[in-house]
């Protein structure tokens, strides 16, 4: 067993990397046929009701939703500094990408939350048995694009949550993790949080950018 | 161009694309809004696939789980809309 492996099932830290990477990439092919899947549930139903669903997605915040894919698109851009800075075995560095990455997710949450809020005020939200009050035309139509907005956000945000934990549990056992584990992670890591970003970038225009 | 540099130029780029999707919300194009927002994500997407995740410079193995997905995705979408536009 080579010392500067964490499983003895690999010969070099290159491997293990590599065997890292691959893994992680069927994991992200599964996710993306349930983001997929959802998807095209969604595009079915648009194209069956192309009124409604324009006059509901009306009533989402533009501001709030562009604001929000910055500040994920940034994220993104932090965490791969961090993978950057890790290569380089600049430590100090990957942290602070690995800490500010972190932060944003944190801070996506919390706009989306605000988000959800507002929207359960106006009676928008036919979630978990929230009362739905909606003035506009096919209101039944209209309910059925605010859940699946609550659906596709929702696994959206708890695939971030996770995302969040990851990074957390990554820079609070650093000190702990030698060299090559510290980039596997960071590779691991940034992978997940990469695809998270991806599946973003295509739920922000399909939601929010239907007939402006 | 450096690793940090090429970073910084996609990070740019992804926020460039994002004023388009949205400016090009508020010019009426009919079906063309949703076809640009969908080619905007797609481009972005694979900068980020490329650039942030490496897709290109590593080994051929998550190439080849890519294009599994890519597959199967082609089919679930394929198919479902080709039933549901006949």
């Amino acid at each position: 067993m080579s010392e500067r492996t964490q499983s003895e099932a690999f010969a070099a830290p290159r491997r293990e990397l590599a065997a890292d990477t691959f893994g992680m990439w069927i994991f992200l092919a599964s996710e993306a046929m349930l983001f997929g899947a959802l998807l095209l549930v969604f595009l079915a139903a648009r194209i069956a009701y192309p009124q409604a669903f324009a006059a509901a997605s009306g009533h989402l915040s533009l501001p709030l939703g562009t604001a929000n894919t910055v500040v994920l698109i940034t994220s993104s851009f932090t965490m791969a500094l961090a993978h950057v800075f890790a290569d380089a075995g600049r430590w100090r560095g990957a942290t602070a990408g690995l800490a500010a990455t972190g932060a944003l997710g944190l801070v996506f949450l919390a706009v989306k939350g605000y988000e959800y809020r507002s929207e359960y005020l106006e009676g928008l939200a036919p979630v978990l048995g929230a009362p739905f009050r909606y003035e506009g035309p096919a209101p039944a139509n209209a309910e059925l694009f605010f859940n699946l907005y609550f659906t596709m956000t929702a696994l959206h945000a708890a695939h971030l949550l996770g995302g969040i934990a990851v990074v957390g549990f990554v820079l609070a056992r650093w000190r702990r993790t030698a060299a090559a584990g510290r980039l596997r992670r960071v590779t691991a890591t940034g992978l997940y949080w990469h695809f998270v970003d991806v599946v973003w970038i295509f739920l922000f225009p399909v939601l929010y950018l239907i007939d402006r | 161009m450096s690793a940090a540099a090429r970073t910084l130029a996609t990070y740019l780029a992804l926020l460039a694309l994002l004023a388009a999707t949205v400016g090009s919300a508020f010019v009426e194009l009919g079906l063309g809004n949703a076809v640009l927002n969908v080619a905007i994500a797609a481009v972005k997407s694979v900068l980020v696939v490329v650039v942030f995740m490496r897709f290109l410079s590593g080994d051929a193995l998550p190439r080849l789980a890519a294009a599994a997905m890519l597959l199967w995705l082609a089919i679930l979408f394929g198919l479902t809309l080709a039933a549901r536009l006949a």
